[in-house]
């Protein structure tokens, strides 16, 4: 497989992990959060970066992943 | 799939495993497993710590302090991830692990285990038993991660046809 197709590969399985994260996530709740984790979940829920996402939070890397499980935002990986 | 001597666990590996009910089938695939010093102060929660501070003092995990070389090599591979157009950050996500593997000549003799194949080694070596549909399920549902359904269907597949085989060369055992 060239690089080309694995990252055409790696793009459609971003893809739909992005779409699971979308449809999975509990937007109710996102959108009563502070401004700055509301911001830091929209993020992790279009890029999969959770290490960026916690920072832009203001929260450590656990306490993040605490946040998604209460949002209902699932790590696809 | 062959058992490997030792694994380096990761934080965010780490913090998912810790909620599922079968986690110590972990300690069963690997004679030592890793946590890095820069690991264990990322991971906070009392049921994470507990379990992997059990797990340390009954030796199934060792902690690893990570020398200057090791931290020099680290960062030229972060490097060298956002050099290539596409491929995730190695510092940043888990995938980007994975895509490091799989995009990166160098990294080529590298294996990366996600929780997918973790519970896929265990099953096929007998750690785990049962439906591996209902395996994979009961994980999703205990640690709300999700594995990508191609994947997951094939590896599901996969484990099914060898359970199918083990069984027909048991009943013709039985016939004979």
């Amino acid at each position: 497989m060239s690089l080309e197709e694995k990252l055409e590969k790696w793009r459609r399985l971003e893809e739909e992990a992005k779409e699971i994260r979308r449809r999975e996530a509990d937007w109710k709740f996102i959108e009563g959060l502070p401004p700055r984790q509301r911001a830091a979940l929209k993020y992790y829920v279009e890029t999969g970066d959770i290490r960026t996402s916690a920072k832009l939070a203001g929260l450590e890397l656990e306490d993040f992943r605490e946040l998604l499980r209460k949002a209902n935002v699932p790590v696809v990986v | 799939m062959s058992p490997s001597d030792f694994a380096i666990a990761d934080t965010c590996f780490l913090i998912d495993w810790s909620y599922w009910s079968c986690r110590d089938v972990l300690f069963k695939l690997f004679r030592a497993i890793f946590v890095s010093e820069t690991v264990l102060r990322e991971v906070k929660s009392e049921r994470a710590v507990e379990w992997i501070a059990t797990a340390l003092a009954s030796g199934q995990l060792a902690l690893y302090t990570e020398a200057p070389d090791v931290m020099g090599l680290a960062t030229r591979i972060v490097e060298r991830s956002r050099l290539v157009p596409g491929l995730r950050g190695v510092d940043l996500e888990n995938r980007g692990a994975i895509m490091a593997v799989d995009l990166l000549e160098e990294l080529s003799g590298v294996v990366v285990w996600r929780a997918l194949e973790v519970i896929r080694g265990a099953i096929k070596r007998g750690f785990i038993a049962g439906d591996p549909e209902q395996v994979f399920k009961l994980y999703e549902e205990e640690t709300k991660h999700r594995f990508p359904r191609a994947e997951l269907e094939a590896v599901i597949s996969e484990l099914r046809g060898e359970a199918r085989e083990v069984a027909q060369a048991g009943g013709g055992g039985e016939g004979d």
